[in-house]
């Protein structure tokens, strides 16, 4: 099989006693948008729970789903995944794991780091495991989930990924030494 | 003569921690705690600069954010930074400043001769002066104007220090941590909102920082303490506010100057915030005015409550004697406080009455009172020898320093930013806030509230309903220190010093402007404040004003007759504060200024010779090294390859969309001019699409993947235009077509494989695939499986030749880009880069981004025909306009030079052949290459009446090299205009 090269593999990895900032491979993100009135029904019926709204997202086992649109989802899981198959009828099904790079920040000063890249509010009693945010990191468009007390996973556009990758280490830069 | 030093016992310093900076190359000691400016007072450094004009030799005035005079070079090298108040600078081992706008010293000022040319430098001098004799004479003169003005002289260097930008957010933001401050915060924090405190000064307390009263000090400790405790609260000293703005977004930066951090560990120099808070209490304090009399300005003229702060904040005192002149009674502070720290005091009272408390007290302290008195002049000129009293009690007393006691100035600054007018009000005699906005809240002597328990009591108020309006409801009230008490803080207005001394009197003490010159200002008609500003330049340069400008407009409406609230205040703008650029820039400098847009085989490109051109946010293979080292050659060794055997290009910044749904094929045919109804599946078609208006927005290709399915192909330079474009018909235009639309620009990377031999090259990297006429014709398209991936090959051409492209899922793209090369080795393919990519349409005359420049019908770029007739489309309508209808338009041609020996270059304007080579011409060159077909220079342009030129003579010229050059007008498709090659 062709061999899969990261956006980042020409990166300057960071390397950091008290935060981490690594790309999170192996995963397979597929969108899927709604073309008939009972799409939620289909796709939750495939796929598991659908998240709410756009600020949360829903962990079905290894499968995390994110609301992005108006009967536009995301559905990230590993590799292995079963998901696209699932999806067959459901909508208007799109692969997209090599449009985004996912890069986790991670670590007790993870907040600090991302609230100097996009403009939420990442105060803990807000922006809680689970809480998504769309929004922007080096005025380029990205998806960022909470993923624990102090972790994040922040879905990059793959063309923007060594550039946001840049920005994110440099905010990290104070915890390199 | 003025003379100042330190006290041996007092102050907030901490003598266990000494401190040397370097002042003009000279050690300057002090303490952890001071101020540049305490410091220098300290080492009775009491001349520090000269003024802005007159070169007059200039003390310190106040002791925080509002000194005028001493202004300073901090920092040396590419550091240095010009203009910085020595008052806001906190001293640290390695502090370097540097005295400005003297030469060679303050002390010793050869510029000084300015003073006695005063009389000419009168408000307007510019304006009259230099305005002639000839019409451009200003012009002429302003750059000996701008050399001899100004203060400290800014570096040219890149700075070295690094700028944080944070983003944050908070229920409740309280700026200034005075009294009112502190109350509000502590009020507001106790109700579980989250606060931020936002202080300027390097410890919290505002103008209890200055006082000596034990009770209060507690009180200040105590408040702070709570503060600190709760973890709700984020408290910042060092930290300004220097704008709020719409949607209660306020911009905040903190000073790490005094850490000395380190860029290269990540450590800031100062961090920029955009705080949004859900509501904002401002407590932002008031400032002393100082008093206009003659010689105001010597050095030891201070504000008294600057007096005050040095003596019991700094330790720092005048030798022996000083004279305050008030009209108020808080001047008395400043006196008490310096007559217990064994100052001999004298003061003089503008009013005939001063209370009997004042005067008991005063008293006990050895103060002697000259009521009804104020300072007719004062003598001495590098520092105050003595001061004449006039009025009631005309006497002349020697003494080290004056204190000013005009009353106080709100600072109203932030309440304004978002457009409110302050308004003046009698009883503060001064500005107030004009009004807030619903989840703004004033406290304190911003608001003319100057009295301790009034300020708490409103601050804790203000907390609490801020709080409350962020949803908090429950919380305790601040309490005042039991013996708070407020006095009186009226003033006895007098605007206009006595009559008869000769000295000047400022009004201005950083730009130099005098009574007079408000006078003159007057006189000349300047009727309005906002033009008396720009004719003075009062209220203008660092300071910003924020002790001059009452007394300027008092003297303004005075003359005019008129009160102060119909003269009106000048608008207040953000930043409140001087504020460097590199705080204002943040990360955003170097590779951070904007982002950069990697395909996904930069990396191959880097490790193989390729050199880059940007190309809007991309990074673009320009040509390779195995071409040649320069573009000028290495292109056409690319174009060749191309056009003799076969070649790869990286074509995956072209924008890409995934069109899905039952209405995509009807979709399709109103976006694109040109049928797509029935485009059958696995075929792929060219298209154009419209904006609204008629004009020319994007051209592309789709393919029918599905019956239900599109992969449409764009310009790089429109793909995310078009992708929004899409989004909004759909959404705004056509909500009943039933159609999904999602970006695969990032998903999928693209390789061209173009070249008489592209066949053979890509049967060998796909052996499984018929890559023949019968099983991938022109314009075919389809999917294959290859090594576990899905590669989609679409056969058309950009380049004229026979031509595929290769697409694939991004993450895959090197591996496959090396796998065609490899595979295809015997067939002489190399890579090759933008440039031949783009010459090689040319030659083939397809239009790209510089023809498609939003300005351009279809019938301007020779594609009126592919429109279909019967169908409708976007932009049907207006591209019948008259106006895009003239057979006058510029329209695209194309062109061959004529003259072998010379160079044809883009943006060339073009002239008919009999036309003087002067103005905008008949049209431009809008791409330009040599032909390696042709072997001359060719190019496409835009020129007027188009094609119905052909074989014409016309002149381009490039005016800014002075070139001109003859061309033919010609086809502009210069190559296999039968398509026999790409139909190979």
């Amino acid at each position: 099989m062709l061999e899969r090269i990261s956006a980042l593999a020409s990166a300057r990895p960071y390397v950091s006693s008290v935060l981490t900032i690594a790309e999170r491979a192996g995963f397979t993100l597929t969108q899927v948008a709604g073309l008939s009135p009972d799409f939620e029904t289909k796709l939750s019926a495939a796929v598991g729970p659908l998240p709410g709204s756009v600020s949360r997202a829903q962990v079905n086992g290894e499968r995390v789903i994110f609301r992005i649109g108006p009967a536009q989802f995301w559905i990230v899981e590993p590799e292995a995944g079963t998901t696209p198959a699932r999806l067959d009828g459901v909508g208007a099904v799109t692969p997209l794991t090599s449009s985004r790079v996912r890069i986790a920040i991670a670590g007790a000063p993870a907040r600090e780091v991302m609230a100097m890249l996009a403009p939420v509010d990442f105060h803990p009693a807000v922006f809680t495991p689970g809480a998504v945010a769309l929004t922007g990191i080096h005025h380029t468009p990205v998806t960022i989930h909470c993923t624990g007390e102090n972790a994040f996973d922040t879905y990059v556009m793959r063309t923007f990924a060594r550039d946001v990758w840049d920005a994110i280490t440099d905010a990290g830069a104070a915890y390199q030494f | 003569m003025t003379s100042f030093r330190r006290l041996s016992t007092g102050g907030r310093i901490a003598r266990n921690q000494p401190v040397t900076a370097r002042f003009d190359g000279k050690p300057l000691p002090g303490f952890t705690g001071d101020t540049l400016a305490s410091a220098l007072l300290a080492n009775n450094k009491v001349l520090i600069g000269r003024s802005f004009k007159y070169h007059r030799p200039r003390g310190l005035v106040a002791a925080g954010i509002e000194e005028p005079n001493g202004l300073f070079t901090i920092g040396e090298g590419a550091r240095n930074e010009p203009n910085v108040a020595a008052t806001m600078v906190e001293m640290t081992d390695g502090l370097v400043a540097k005295t400005q706008n003297a030469w060679p010293s303050p002390n010793f000022d050869l510029m000084a001769v300015n003073s006695l040319l005063s009389p000419l430098f009168q408000s307007g001098f510019y304006y009259k002066t230099f305005m002639g004799p000839s019409k451009g004479s200003w012009m002429f003169y302003e750059p000996f104007i701008r050399k001899a003005a100004g203060l400290g002289k800014a570096t040219d260097l890149p700075d070295p220090d690094r700028y944080d930008m944070r983003f944050a957010f908070c229920d409740v933001l309280v700026i200034g941590s005075g009294p009112a401050g502190l109350a509000a915060a502590l009020t507001a924090g106790r109700s579980g909102a989250r606060v931020v405190l936002a202080e300027q000064d390097s410890d919290f307390g505002g103008s209890l920082l200055s006082g000596n009263d034990a009770e209060q000090e507690a009180w200040r400790v105590s408040c702070v303490e709570e503060l600190q405790s709760l973890p709700n609260v984020d408290a910042f000293t060092r930290t300004t506010v220097q704008g709020l703005y719409d949607g209660n977004l306020a911009v905040l930066v903190e000073n790490r100057s005094r850490l000395h951090p380190d860029p290269a560990k990540g450590q800031p120099r100062m961090v920029l915030t955009q705080l949004r808070a859900k509501t904002i209490v401002m407590a932002t304090g008031a400032i002393e005015r100082p008093l206009v009399f003659s010689n105001n300005d010597r050095p030891g003229v201070m504000l008294a409550s600057a007096l005050r702060s040095y003596v019991n904040r700094f330790a720092v005192a005048p030798d022996k004697r000083a004279v305050i002149v008030t009209n108020n009674d808080t001047a008395y502070d400043a006196a008490l406080d310096l007559a217990a720290a064994g100052i001999a005091i004298t003061v003089a009272d503008h009013r005939t009455a001063v209370s009997a408390d004042l005067l008991s007290r005063a008293g006990a302290r050895g103060i002697a009172i000259f009521p009804g008195s104020g300072i007719f002049d004062v003598e001495g000129s590098k520092g105050v020898t003595r001061v004449k009293l006039g009025g009631a009690h005309a006497v002349t007393i020697e003494c080290d320093a004056v204190g000013m006691a005009g009353g106080w100035s709100p600072v109203v600054h932030l309440s304004s930013h978002g457009g409110i007018k302050p308004k003046y009000d009698e009883t503060a005699a001064g500005f107030v806030p004009g009004g807030f906005p619903a989840s703004h809240f004033g406290a304190g002597a911003m608001m003319g509230r100057y009295g301790l328990s009034a300020a708490i009591a409103e601050g804790s108020n203000a907390g609490a309903s801020a709080a409350s309006h962020a949803g908090f409801g429950k919380t305790r009230p601040v309490y005042a220190p039991e013996h708070a008490t407020d006095r009186s803080y009226a003033i006895l207005p007098s605007w206009s010093p006595p009559q008869g001394a000769k000295g000047k009197a400022f009004v201005d003490f950083q730009n130099d402007v005098t009574i007079k010159d408000v006078k003159i200002a007057h006189q000349e008609g300047y009727r309005s404040v906002e033009h008396l500003k720009r004719y003075t330049t009062l209220g203008m340069g660092t300071d910003q004003g924020k002790t001059s400008n009452i007394n300027a407009l008092a003297l303004m409406a005075e003359y005019r007759g008129i009160t102060i609230p119909e003269a009106g205040t000048t608008t207040f703008r953000p930043p409140y504060a001087p504020l460097t650029m590199g705080a204002i820039a943040g990360r955003t400098v170097g590779s951070h200024f904007r982002p950069v847009r990697r395909s996904p085989l930069h990396d191959w490109h880097v490790k193989n010779g390729a050199t880059f051109i940007d190309a809007g946010l991309w990074k673009r293979a320009w040509y390779y090294a195995w071409a040649g080292n320069s573009p000028e050659t290495a292109y056409v060794k690319e174009m060749e390859l191309v056009r003799r055997g076969v070649g790869l290009a990286d074509v995956s910044t072209l924008g890409k969309i995934d069109i899905q749904g039952p209405d995509a094929a009807e979709f399709l045919n109103r976006v694109y001019v040109n049928g797509f109804a029935k485009l059958p599946v696995g075929k792929v078609r060219y298209g154009v699409m419209l904006n609204d208006d008629g004009i020319v927005l994007d051209d592309g290709t789709t393919a029918r993947i599905t019956d239900n399915q599109f992969y449409m192909t764009t310009t790089t330079a429109q793909a995310g235009e078009v992708m929004s474009w899409l989004e909004y018909l759909l959404q705004m235009q056509w909500p009943e077509l039933n159609v999904q639309v999602a970006s695969l620009t990032d998903e999928w990377a693209g390789m061209a494989v173009s070249g008489p031999k592209a066949r053979e090259a890509l049967q060998l990297a796909f052996p499984d695939a018929d890559a023949s006429n019968e099983g991938l014709p022109y314009m075919g398209c389809k999917d294959i499986p290859f090594d576990g991936v899905t590669v989609r090959l679409l056969r058309m051409s950009f380049s004229g030749e026979l031509a595929y492209e290769v697409h694939v899922a991004a993450d895959y793209a090197i591996s496959l880009w090396e796998h065609i090369l490899k595979a295809a080795a015997s067939t002489g393919i190399k890579p090759y880069g933008l440039e031949a990519l783009a010459s090689l349409r040319i030659e083939k005359g397809h239009v790209a981004g510089l023809e498609l420049d939003h300005r351009n019908t279809l019938d301007d770029l020779g594609l009126g025909k592919m429109a279909g007739k019967e169908k409708d489309y976007v932009g049907k309508a207006l591209r019948f306009r008259e106006d895009c209808q003239s057979p006058e338009r510029w329209s695209l041609v194309g062109l061959e030079l004529m003259e072998p020996d010379k160079k044809l270059r883009g943006g060339s304007i073009l002239f008919a052949a009999t036309d003087e080579i002067k103005g905008h011409g008949r049209g431009y060159i809008t791409s330009v290459t040599w032909s390696t077909e042709l072997n001359k220079f060719i190019a496409l342009g835009l020129y007027k009446g188009g094609l119905k030129h052909e074989g014409e003579e016309i002149i381009a010229a490039f005016p800014l090299k002075n070139e001109q050059a003859r061309l033919k007008i010609v086809s502009p498709h210069f190559i296999d205009k039968e398509g026999a090659r790409l139909n190979a």
